[in-house]
């Protein structure tokens, strides 16, 4: 029992569990990211004009930086 | 070089110097009637050339997209649009009510400075401090870019058959309002506070017969414009309706 509370193992444990809740929190962004995607296609589907192709281009660049947060997570 | 001048031996690129002096005999001789196609262009009627200069006169001239008001927008369609609706006028909230969210904005993307003033951060190897710092401009993004969304396609369409209000709530949320000119009662409109005085947007309340009777633009610039635009749009169309 005492083996298991030593300094080491508690920093383990309790960077352990922080990266576990920080992979958790970049896979809800990754979908709300593209739950973004999605409503800003549908936005520009329902009301288009020339500037909107940006905003898809913006909304995508998002999602892939949401993907990039969940490889940096997962690689802690 | 002499050109012929029988239009039975024409050569095909004799046509374009012919056709000005020739119109009507090519057109009355039934050989020449496949090659020379004359476009007629349909006239409008007086009654809407006078209804474009007044609606001219009315909203002025403004083209640029990020505009919160934009007059003839050709570019700028909808899905619920009919093929011969053309859009007069398309308002979105006064580009003045952006301030607060772009502030707040600019503040956020100064806030990782601080970080290192938060000790409790320090516990944290700097792998952790970093994807938190990326984490932290994600959501300063996404906070920015939900709310320009949101004023970006929050528009009020004013066309020849109808007003549409179209708004995207918190990117979830979509609400489509249309009320015909016909049904249109009455217009009003208010400005409201110091920022709205100085920047000349306000509240057009649009009361109609229809079952939804009221509509309501919110922060719209140039309230005044858009009654007047409103109040032509139903005289042309009293007068249309007496015409018939």
């Amino acid at each position: 029992m005492n083996n298991l509370l030593t300094n080491n193992n508690l920093e383990f444990y309790f960077f352990g569990i922080t990266k576990v809740f920080f992979v958790l929190f970049a896979v809800l962004y990754f979908i709300f990211a593209l739950i973004v995607v999605k409503q800003v296609t549908s936005m520009s589907r329902s009301v288009s004009d020339k500037f909107n192709v940006v905003l898809v281009i913006f909304s995508f660049i998002h999602l892939a930086f949401s993907v990039l947060l969940i490889l940096i997570m997962l690689g802690l | 070089m002499t050109r012929s001048k029988d239009l039975d031996i024409i050569a095909p690129d004799d046509l374009s110097a012919e056709v000005s002096t020739k119109v009507d005999e090519v057109v009355q001789s039934p050989k020449k009637k496949n090659i020379v196609k004359t476009k007629t262009i349909p006239e409008k009627p007086p009654i809407v050339d006078d209804f474009n200069q007044k609606i001219h006169e009315i909203l002025g001239h403004t083209k640029h997209p990020f505009s919160s008001f934009l007059i003839h927008p050709k570019i700028l369609k909808f899905t619920e649009q009919d093929d011969h609706e053309i859009i007069y006028l398309a308002v979105r909230p006064h580009w003045i009510t952006n301030i607060s969210w772009f502030l707040i904005s600019i503040a956020m993307l100064f806030v990782p400075l601080f970080f290192k003033y938060f000790t409790f951060l320090n516990v944290f190897p700097i792998q952790y401090r970093f994807s938190l710092v990326l984490f932290w401009y994600l959501i300063t993004f996404i906070f920015a870019f939900e709310k320009f969304l949101t004023w970006y396609f929050d528009l009020f369409l004013v066309t020849n058959e109808r007003v549409v209000d179209i708004d995207f709530n918190n990117l979830l949320n979509k609400h489509f309002a249309e009320a015909d000119i016909s049904v249109i009662q009455d217009v009003s409109f208010s400005i409201k506070g110091i920022l709205g005085t100085f920047f000349n947007f306000g509240t057009v309340l649009i009361q109609t017969a229809s079952e939804k009777n009221q509509i309501i633009f919110d922060n719209v610039a140039n309230p005044q414009k858009i009654m007047r635009l409103l109040k032509e749009l139903r005289d042309l169309e009293e007068h249309q309706g007496e015409n018939l």
